[in-house]
């Protein structure tokens, strides 16, 4: 659906950091540096934004 | 019982504590994580029907999410919070009906199509509560939808909701007792290239241990010593303590204020025992 607004492990705030991630990401950086720049130190919080399906855009006409 | 900070940000905390047992610790934690108060949405209105605009162009006040999603996510965004100036609202003396001193009013008017950010959130009356954290993702919505809401944020702990936790990722571990025999030792630093977290490093023909903080106790270096001089284990006397906040409130304030309830909670009990004495 919609990227999470806090990490379900540890309750990290990660919804802030989505779409700078998808961006950087997109532009051609590697996931882990994108990461390590937004200070996501912790496995549980990386893993919210690495393994996000963004679908509400499919959802959004019904 | 003594404290040394090694790290202190707004949002990041790191200390020592020593001369002091696993217990302590964890009350600590706990009381961090379970009774430190903060702010958070508790109560949302969605204006239901349709929303006119300035143009008269209507809107169904609608979007892709249950009502119920976009409050639960409202929730969990940090709210600013001034513990000083703030009361608990069923302790407040407005007796629970919500006011200036125990409730924060946002409003938020957003028609589609648009995504809804945590920053568009207005608060009702001062500034200084405006959300920090202003690029989170609450909803996404279409064309021809709207979203029209007042949210009541409120003081909670929380061992009522997680989102009124004040701090998180919080824990703790013992810390490293690295001894090394020099006598016995033939340098071959294989316990230098092995550690994982740069805990020991090879200096004037010796090697010593230059960063006991970062030893995560995984004893890979005694196992790859050959010569077997080295004991690693866990000080349960000195006490390596971490936690990290949202944003809402301050590393520092949460330490203080989870010390301050605890030291609240002893003399409580002291009290009551003494009165037993009698």
């Amino acid at each position: 659906m919609i990227i999470p607004v806090r990490c379900f492990t540890c309750g990290k705030v990660i919804g802030g950091a989505f779409e700078d991630f998808v961006k950087r990401v997109d532009l051609g950086e590697s996931p882990r540096d994108v990461l390590d720049s937004l200070h996501l130190d912790r496995y549980c919080c990386r893993r919210m934004l690495l393994t996000h399906a963004n679908l509400i855009d499919e959802v959004a006409p019904y | 019982m003594k404290i040394d900070i090694l790290e202190m940000t707004p949002t990041r905390a790191k200390f020592v504590i020593s001369d002091t047992n696993p217990a302590f610790a964890n009350a600590l934690r706990r009381t961090i994580v379970a009774d430190v108060p903060k702010m958070a949405i508790d109560n949302v209105e969605f204006h239901l029907g349709p929303i006119m605009d300035e143009k008269n162009q209507t809107f169904e006040s609608v979007s892709p999410m249950f009502d119920e999603t976009v409050a639960h996510r409202l929730g969990l965004i940090p709210i600013p919070t001034d513990l000083s100036a703030f009361n608990l609202r069923a302790k407040c003396t407005c007796g629970g009906e919500g006011c200036p001193s125990c409730t924060i009013m946002y409003s938020l008017n957003k028609k589609g199509p648009c995504t809804v950010y945590s920053g568009d959130l207005e608060p009702i009356g001062d500034a200084k509560f405006r959300i920090k954290d202003d690029l989170i993702p609450v909803v996404k919505l279409a064309e021809d939808q709207a979203l029209l809401i007042y949210a009541t944020a409120e003081l909670g702990t929380g061992k009522q909701h997680a989102k009124w936790q004040g701090a998180l990722g919080t824990g703790y571990r013992y810390f490293a007792k690295i001894e090394i025999e020099h006598s016995k030792c033939d340098l071959g630093g294989s316990c230098v290239k092995v550690c994982p977290k740069g805990v020991l490093a090879k200096e004037d023909r010796k090697i010593v241990v230059k960063h006991p903080e970062r030893c995560n106790l995984c004893n890979s270096c005694v196992e790859v010593c050959d010569a077997g001089v080295i004991r690693v284990a866990g000080d349960p006397t000195k006490i390596l303590f971490k936690f990290e906040t949202d944003g809402a409130l301050q590393a520092k304030e949460v330490l203080v204020r989870g010390l301050k309830i605890l030291e609240e909670r002893f003399e409580n009990l002291r009290e009551q025992i003494s009165s037993l004495e009698e």
